[in-house]
């Protein structure tokens, strides 16, 4: 659709405090972030332009190789398990069956208690000497597996993932609110048709969230999963031996060294890693979109 | 009525506006981010001596603390600040700072003309030599410490103990005897910062290299040779050492679950509270102040680690007025008498020369005794080298007690990270 000339002014004077804030806070602060990534600086004197010399130190440093492994592995297990998670725990609160709305609370508490709080309860509950795990294991006569599981290798990294995914409060109330807008009419001709609760969940529901709510919570979750910082820096310091560094962490460690030539370059990397997570989940859910809007449109307009 | 309304509004906030602006004039306010609040054993004494300072400047100088009580998010915020052009009028700094960028890029006011003038006599001979900018002086050296070992003589005699190990063969004998008996030998932390386990490596490279051991870096063997000593000592902790913090160092030493302890003077403090007694028996009433062991063929005997815990440096200011406020304070907070008030309350130790309280307790006193005996001394391995040490450290040591890296791939490590911030 061509605008005419008159609908151009609105259009911009409606556009521009957006675009301005865009541009002042995020477009200009990454081309920043970019330009500094080039250079030797300490905050205090003139940078000074060192070509790639970051770069090429990041992927010579253990640390920042793992925090990538790391972050990778996080924002798949956020897309892939967390929101998978969230889904069937939304497909079945819709379902609205007896307690739901007190299952749904529980389920979201945990998103109102700040994630500090939280890593510092687990760190609690992780701990080799008094916590509650170990005195778990003990009791159940597992002694045998108690451990210090925040300070051996093998279960450090696990440790610091697995609570986290079972907090899938916020993604299954936005994927509740999706369900809530198919049309009835499915359920009650599937009903009629003898198809089971799990295979209108599969053959309906799924299908037509997936290019809205489903894509919007993967997209986010693993988004997320990139940027993790807290829990990981209450909880382990990224350690034993920087085995459950992320790269939010490791900028972070180099901003205290204040070398943020170094910081920039890991600041521009998780930026690229985000572009590609990104544009792949896109690519994975692509094509489906269309169709799915249209079959939820045709059920409104049939309803 | 409206017109009425808008004169009101107009009147209103010309007067908000102007009462502060007559009021900024008037009063010279000091913003003051402080860690010695909240459980600081300085804070009590701090707070009152801010108080008092406030009182007798009624008017005319106003303190106004910024109470800062996670250390390091207070290093993080100090650290921004600073970079950004917004140094506190007033900051404390510990050696993780680059002090000497900081005064070189002018973020500091120059003290030394305020020293010249016989406030410099209050301090200990040679107290600014090492951080002294071009022979001025930004930093003022204030808040010292020592580290040297704490033993609970309780514990050491249930184990069958009765005097500190003299030599390291001597305390690895100790800490076997102690793992018979089912007690923690030392306290070992490799999470938060590793504070405690960077304390011991810092004695042991002490023990090993003598007082020239940092002349070269990493390069001198004594610290691959630490290293492994150091990894040694965890077989003699407490479960669960890898990830812990320093609350959990303390905790076991308070529970009296440990026989040593090693932490600066400012936690004396709390050998003497009655919350930490046990049976109404003080914890400091089973303690007794050590040195460092020796190492045999080593070159430390007689060393002792240090650090200079704070330092206080003021933002460079443009209005006389306000600098001879700051120096005001600063001189208030260094004045012999007030300091020798806070080393009695907080048990902390300082540059300022001044007379020990006779109520001073038995351990500060025997811990001077250690500092006043000492033929030399080295920082800790976290004031001697750039901060990138102090942030790798965690990493290194638990790789190395894990056995992912050897002493040799730990000292590298250590040093791979001075490299990237170089």
């Amino acid at each position: 659709m061509k605008l005419e000339r008159s609908d151009r002014a609105p259009l911009w004077a409606f556009m521009t405090p957006a675009l301005v804030l865009m541009l002042v806070f995020f477009v200009l602060p990454v081309i920043y972030v970019i330009v500094i990534s080039f250079m030797k600086w300490n905050g205090i004197n003139t940078p000074a332009f060192v070509n790639l010399r970051n770069f090429m130190l990041l992927f010579r440093d253990k640390a920042f190789k793992r925090s990538v492994i790391n972050n990778v592995i996080w924002a798949l297990v956020a897309g892939f398990i967390q929101v998978p998670l969230a889904m069937i725990m939304a497909i079945i609160l819709s379902r609205k069956p007896k307690g739901w709305k007190f299952f749904r609370t529980v389920y979201f508490f945990p998103q109102v208690i700040s994630g500090i709080a939280l890593a510092t309860l687990w760190r609690a509950i992780y701990r080799a000497d008094t916590g509650l795990l170990n005195a778990l294991l003990n009791s159940v006569g597992l002694g045998h597996l108690a451990k210090d599981w925040l300070g051996t290798l093998s279960t450090a990294f696990p440790s610091v993932l697995i609570y986290w995914i079972f907090y899938v409060g916020y993604y299954m109330v936005i994927m509740m609110a999706d369900i809530t807008t198919i049309d009835d009419s499915y359920y009650e001709a599937a009903t009629i048709d003898g198809a089971t609760d799990f295979q209108q969940a599969i053959y309906i529901t799924i299908p037509l969230i997936r290019k809205t709510s489903l894509l919007t919570c993967v997209t986010l979750a693993s988004v997320m999963g990139l940027r993790q910082f807290e829990q990981v820096y209450m909880l382990t310091n990224g350690g034993p031996a920087n085995s459950t560094s992320t790269i939010v962490l490791y900028m972070y460690k180099k901003l205290q060294d204040a070398n943020y030539g170094m910081a920039s370059a890991s600041a521009v990397i998780l930026i690229i890693i985000g572009v590609v997570f990104i544009v792949c989940i896109r690519k994975i859910f692509e094509g489906r979109n269309e169709e799915a809007a249209a079959l939820k449109k045709a059920g409104r307009a049939a309803g | 009525m409206k017109k009425l309304l808008s004169l009101s509004l107009v009147l209103i906030m010309i007067i908000a506006l102007a009462v502060p602006a007559y009021a900024a004039n008037d009063e010279i306010i000091i913003n003051f981010p402080s860690v010695w609040v909240g459980t600081d054993s300085k804070a009590p004494y701090m707070e009152q001596l801010i108080e008092a300072f406030n009182a007798e400047n009624a008017g005319s100088i106003k303190v106004v603390v910024e109470e800062q009580t996670d250390y390091q998010a207070a290093r993080d915020k100090l650290r921004t600040t600073i970079t950004t052009g917004e140094t506190p009028d007033l900051c404390i700094m510990d050696t993780t700072y680059d002090i000497k960028g900081y005064s070189e890029a002018g973020k500091f006011m120059d003290l030394t003309p305020y020293l010249d003038e016989g406030w410099g006599d209050d301090f200990a001979e040679g107290a600014f030599d090492a951080w002294s900018v071009d022979g001025k002086v930004y930093a003022l050296p204030f808040e010292s410490a020592i580290f040297t070992p704490i033993y609970n003589t309780k514990i050491f005699a249930e184990i069958g103990w009765d005097h500190f190990p003299a030599t390291y063969d001597e305390f690895f004998q100790f800490c076997e005897d102690a793992k018979a008996k089912g007690i923690n030998a030392v306290g070992q932390m490799a999470g938060e910062n590793a504070w405690t386990s960077m304390l011991w490596y810092s004695l042991i490279v002490e023990a090993i290299g003598g007082k020239d051991v940092y002349a070269n870096g990493l390069e001198d063997p004594a610290f691959v040779q630490a290293a492994d000593v150091l990894k040694a000592m965890y077989d003699y902790t407490f479960d669960g050492a890898i990830s812990a913090g320093a609350g959990d160092v303390n905790g076991h030493w308070l529970a009296r679950d440990t026989a040593i302890y090693l932490n600066g003077p400012w936690w004396v403090a709390n050998l003497y509270k009655e919350d930490n007694a046990v049976d109404g028996v003080l914890l400091a009433d089973d303690c007794e102040v050590a040195l460092n062991p020796v190492y045999e063929g080593g070159k430390g005997e007689g060393g002792l680690v240090t650090t200079v815990q704070a330092f206080l440096a003021a933002a460079k200011q443009d209005d006389p007025a306000k600098e001879e406020a700051v120096v005001k304070f600063i001189k208030y907070i260094t004045d012999p008498q007030h300091v020798s008030e806070l080393a009695l309350s907080s048990g902390a130790m300082f540059f300022v020369k001044y007379d020990p309280s006779p109520e001073t307790n038995l351990i500060s006193q025997k811990l001077t005794e250690v500092a006043n005996n000492a033929d030399f001394s080295i920082l800790h391995v976290n004031g001697a080298f750039p901060t990138a040490v102090s942030t790798e450290f965690p990493a290194a040591v638990s790789a190395l007690v894990l056995g992912e890296v050897d002493a040799q791939g730990f000292v590298d490590q250590l040093q791979l990270a001075i490299d990237m911030a170089a």
